[in-house]
C-alpha cells in the first residue's frame, strides 16, 4: 500500500492527470467524482494531480534529507564511536546541544537566516537530522567494537578505516534500516509542517503541507481539499512505521 | 516415587525429548548427563512444570507419588502444579545471579517461599531462614540475610539459591548444572554441600550436567542423553567402569584426563615470546575529557618465555589475571610496565566464545581470506593473486577437518564446533609463530572438545606454532601443554614442566587446584 502511493508520489513528478497549476473557475469545488477523483479546490484545481504533485516534492525532500543525514551519521558516527576520546567528547556535545531544541525550533531558526525556499528546507532539515543518526550508529559501534571478531580482525593487522567499514557497518544494518525508516517519517512530518507554516515550499508549486494550509478555510465547503494531503501523509508515514517495523523483526529473527 | 512415561516434547515441530522414561527412587541422587542438545535440561524444566509456551508436552505421563501431575496432549495444570512446586520440589538452576532478584535483599527472596507456602510468624521465618543459610554452609548468614545479591560472590549466591531450594524440605530437588558457572574449588564445595544434603534431610535429587566427572562423583545412578534419547541408564558404577553402548564409551574417552599423555621434547632456544617483569593495570571507568580512570594493577611481576613449537599452560581462577596477562602479551592492552618481546610476526588469538569470535556477516572463505589481505596491505611483498588466496583458504579448510562446501556459508549455518575450526584455520592461515588460546574448549561438548584438542596438537606438529593455552580445566591443560603456569591473584606462583607440576606441586595453591579436581 505505501508502495502505491510511492508509486503516484514518483509518476507525479513527471505527469499528472491535470495542470496543477491551471484554474479553472468554472469547476471550483467540485466533489469528487471519475473526472477529478479527489475533486478540485478553491480556484477550480485538480485536488488529484496537486496531491501527486505534493507526494513527490515531499518525498524528494524526505529522501534526500534522509540521505544526507544517515551518510553523515554513519561517517561521524563511526569514527566518534569506534575511536572515542576528545573527539568524540566534542561531537557528543554538539549534538547534546542541537538535540536540546525542537527540532522544528531550530530548522525555523535556520530557515529564517538562510530564507526559505526548497534548497534551503532541504539544508535545514538534514542538520537537524544528523545528530540522530550520529548517536545511533556510534552506539552500535562503541557495542561492537570490544567484539571478539574485531579484537581478532585487528590483531591480523586490519587498518582502522577497513575495520569500520569493512568488518563492523555491516553488522548495524539491521539496527540503521530501522532509524532511516523513522527518520523519513520525521522528516516528511517535519517538511509537511514547515510548509504548512508556510515558510517550507513556497506556492504555486504544491506540497501536501502547503494544501493543508491553503483548504482549512474551506473545510466545511470541501472537506476533500483537507482529506485528500491530510490522509495521504497519514499512510505514508504509518507505511513506513510498519515498514521499519517489519524489519526489526527480520532483523532479530536473522540474529 | 516420581516417574516419568514415555515423554516426548516439541519446539517448532521437532522433538527435544523422545520418548523418555525415567524412575526416581526415594532418597537417591540421579544424573541425567548428556551434550548440549540432549534433551536433559527440557526433560527437567516439564518434570518441573516450567516448559515455556512454545513447548508442546505431545505424548507421556509425569507421575508424582501416584498421581499425574502432567499428562501428554493436554495443557499444563497450574493450580495443580503451584500445589507440588517449592512444596514438594524445586529447582536449583546454573546461573545464581540472573535466578536471583537483584534488586531485593537475598534474605527477603528465601523467606518468600515461607510467606507462600507456610502461616508462620516474621520472627520465626526469619529465624528458619537464618537458621538454613546456617546449614548451607554460609559463614555469618545475619550480613547474608541483608545483602543484595550483587554483594555476593558466585559460590555464595549459589548456597543462597540452595537454600531457597531445601527450605521447606522438598521430596525432589532439581540441580540443573549448579556448578558449571563456578570455580574448581567453590564447585567441589557446592558438591559436597549437595551430597551432604542428601545424606541428611534423604530428599531425592535429580542433578543434571555435562560434566561426567561430577556425575561420577555425586550420583547413585546415571542416565546417559543423547538426541532427546535415553542412551542408557544405571548404577554410577555400571555406567562408568562396564559401559554397554558406543556413544557412553565415547563419551567417557572424551574427558580429559590424567592418563594416555603424549610426552615431547621440546628445544628450549631462541623463544617466540619473552615477558620480563611484566605488570598490567587495567583502567577503571572512562576515560572522559574531565577524568581520568583510576589504575587498577592486575599483574604483578610476571617473568616467563615461550619456545618455538611449545604448548604452555595458563591455569587460575577467574579473575585471576589470566586474560589481562595474555592481552597484554598480544598488545591490544598496552597499559603496562615491564616488557613484552615478541619474535614473532603478528601473534593471533583464539577466543572461549565460538559465537562471538566470527563476523557474522561475512562467509567462511572471505573469513579465512582477510588476514591474506591484511597482510598484503602491510608488506607488499607478500600480496597474492585471488585464485592463489582462495587455493590457501581452502587448503587451510581442509587442514582444520572441513568440507569444501562449508566455503561459502555464513557463521550462523555452522556449529559451535565447526566455528572453533574456523577460528583456529583463521589464526594460523598467516602462519604465526604464536598464539593465544584463551580456553578454547571451555564452550563446547566433551567430544567436540576431544577433537579440537587434537586438531590443535596436530596443526601445532604440522606448522610448528606455540601456543599459550589458558583455560580452567587444568586436565585439558595436562593433555594439551609441555609446561604449565599457574596462577593466583594477578602473580605466576609456579612454572614447570607439566609431569614436574602434576608429579611434584611446589606452591600449596597448585597442590590445592590439583587435589581438586581429581575425578
Amino acid at each position: 500500500m505505501t508502495g502505491l502511493v510511492l508509486l503516484l508520489g514518483i509518476v507525479g513528478l513527471f505527469w499528472t492527470p491535470y495542470s496543477t497549476t491551471q484554474m479553472n473557475a468554472a469547476e471550483i469545488f467540485q466533489g469528487p467524482s471519475f473526472r477529478h477523483l479527489f475533486g478540485t479546490d478553491n480556484f477550480g484545481r485538480d485536488v488529484f494531480s496537486r496531491v501527486m504533485q505534493g507526494l513527490s516534492a515531499t518525498i524528494i525532500i524526505s529522501t534526500t534529507v534522509v540521505c544526507f543525514a544517515a551518510m553523515a551519521g554513519i561517517v561521524i558516527g563511526a569514527f566518534t564511536g569506534y575511536f572515542g576520546g576528545a573527539l568524540d567528547e566534542v561531537v557528543m556535545r554538539i549534538t547534546d546541544a542541537v538535540n536540546a531544541f525542537p527540532s522544528i525550533l531550530l530548522t525555523l531558526v535556520i530557515l529564517s537566516v538562510l530564507g526559505s525556499g526548497r534548497q534551503n528546507l532541504i539544508l535545514s532539515l538534514s542538520i537537524v537530522f544528523v545528530p540522530s543518526f550520529v548517536r545511533i550508529v556510534r552506539g552500535e559501534f562503541i557495542r561492537l567494537r570490544d567484539a571478539d571478531y574485531i579484537k581478532r580482525a585487528r590483531l591480523m593487522g586490519v587498518g582502522g578505516v577497513r575495520i569500520l567499514f569493512v568488518h563492523i557497518l555491516p553488522n548495524i544494518f539491521s539496527v540503521f534500516w530501522v532509524s532511516v525508516m523513522i527518520g523519513f517519517n520525521n522528516a516528511i512530518l517535519a517538511e509537511s509542517g514547515l510548509s504548512y507554516l508556510g515558510i517550507g515550499v513556497q506556492a504555486p508549486d504544491a506540497t501536501l503541507g502547503n494544501m493543508l494550509a491553503d483548504a482549512q478555510g474551506y473545510l466545511q465547503v470541501a472537506p476533500w481539499c483537507v482529506l485528500a494531503p491530510g490522509l495521504t501523509i497519514v499512510w505514508l508515514v504509518l507505511g513506513f512505521s510498519l515498514l521499519s517495523e517489519g524489519i526489526r523483526i527480520g532483523g532479530a529473527q536473522n540474529d | 516415587m516420581i516417574k516419568i512415561e514415555n515423554l516426548t516434547v516439541a519446539f517448532d515441530g521437532a522433538d527435544a525429548v523422545k520418548h523418555v522414561s525415567l524412575e526416581l527412587y526415594d532418597g537417591e541422587i540421579l544424573g541425567v548427563v548428556g551434550e548440549s542438545g540432549s534433551g536433559k535440561s527440557v526433560t527437567a524444566l516439564t518434570l518441573m512444570g516450567l516448559l515455556n509456551e512454545e513447548a508442546v508436552v505431545k505424548e507421556g505421563r509425569v507421575i508424582f507419588d501416584g498421581e499425574v501431575i502432567r499428562e501428554g496432549g493436554k495443557p499444563l495444570d497450574k493450580k495443580l502444579y503451584r500445589k507440588y512446586q517449592g512444596e514438594k520440589m524445586s529447582m536449583i538452576f546454573q546461573e545464581p545471579m540472573t535466578s536471583l532478584n537483584p534488586t531485593q535483599r537475598v534474605g527477603k527472596q528465601v523467606e518468600e517461599m515461607l510467606k507462600l507456602h507456610r502461616e508462620m510468624k516474621s520472627a520465626e521465618r526469619k529465624n528458619l531462614v537464618l537458621q538454613t543459610f546456617r546449614s548451607v554452609g554460609l559463614k555469618r548468614p545475619e550480613s547474608v540475610y541483608d545483602s543484595f545479591p550483587h554483594q555476593l560472590s558466585g559460590g555464595m549466591r549459589q548456597r543462597v539459591m540452595i537454600a531457597m531450594a531445601v527450605i521447606l524440605n522438598p521430596r525432589l530437588i532439581v540441580a540443573d548444572e549448579p556448578t558449571t558457572a563456578l570455580d574448581v574449588s567453590v564447585q567441589n564445595q557446592i558438591i559436597d554441600l549437595l551430597r551432604e544434603i542428601n545424606k541428611t534431610h534423604n530428599n531425592t535429587m535429580l542433578f543434571i550436567t555435562h560434566d561426567l566427572n561430577l556425575a561420577k562423583r555425586l550420583c547413585h545412578r546415571v542416565v546417559v542423553m543423547r538426541d532427546g534419547e535415553v542412551v542408557e541408564s544405571g548404577t554410577a558404577e555400571e555406567i562408568f567402569e562396564h559401559p554397554r553402548e558406543d556413544y557412553t564409551k565415547r563419551l567417557i574417552e572424551a574427558v580429559p584426563s590424567r592418563m594416555n599423555r603424549k610426552k615431547r621434547e621440546i628445544i628450549r632456544e631462541n623463544p617466540v615470546v619473552e615477558v620480563r617483569d611484566l605488570s598490567v593495570f587495567y583502567k577503571e571507568g572512562d576515560n572522559s575529557l574531565f577524568t581520568a580512570g583510576r589504575n587498577h594493577q592486575v599483574v604483578y611481576d610476571a617473568n616467563f618465555a615461550i619456545y618455538p613449537g611449545e604448548s604452555l599452560g595458563l591455569v587460575g581462577e577467574s579473575g585471576c589475571g589470566k586474560s589481562s596477562l595474555s592481552k597484554a602479551i598480544l598488545g591490544i592492552n598496552q597499559n603496562i610496565e615491564g616488557r613484552v618481546e615478541q619474535y614473532t610476526l603478528r601473534p593471533q588469538m583464539i577466543f572461549q566464545d565460538p559465537y562471538g569470535s566470527l563476523n557474522p556477516t561475512k562467509t567462511v572463505g572471505w573469513l579465512l581470506q582477510e588476514p591474506l589481505r591484511a597482510a598484503a596491505r602491510i608488506d607488499k611483498s607478500k600480496a597474492m593473486s585471488k585464485s592463489q588466496m582462495e587455493e590457501m583458504a581452502y587448503d587451510m579448510l581442509h587442514k582444520v577437518g572441513m568440507k569444501d562446501k562449508y566455503f561459502h556459508r555464513k557463521p550462523a549455518q555452522l556449529s559451535g564446533g565447526q566455528r572453533q575450526r574456523v577460528s583456529i584455520a583463521q589464526a594460523l592461515i598467516t602462519h604465526p609463530g604464536f598464539i593465544v588460546a584463551d580456553e578454547p574448549v571451555s564452550a563446547l561438548d566433551v567430544t567436540i572438545q576431544a577433537q579440537i584438542m587434537e586438531l590443535m596438537q596436530k596443526l601445532q606438529e604440522e606448522m610448528k606454532v606455540a601456543y599459550l593455552f589458558i583455560s580452567h580445566d587444568i586436565n585439558v591443560v595436562y593433555q594439551m601443554c609441555d609446561r604449565i603456569m599457574v596462577m593466583k591473584d594477578g602473580r605466576i606462583v609456579e612454572i614447570g614442566d607439566t609431569e614436574e607440576i602434576f608429579t611434584n606441586p611446589q606452591n600449596p595453591y597448585t597442590k590445592d587446584i590439583l587435589y581438586l579436581s581429581q575425578a
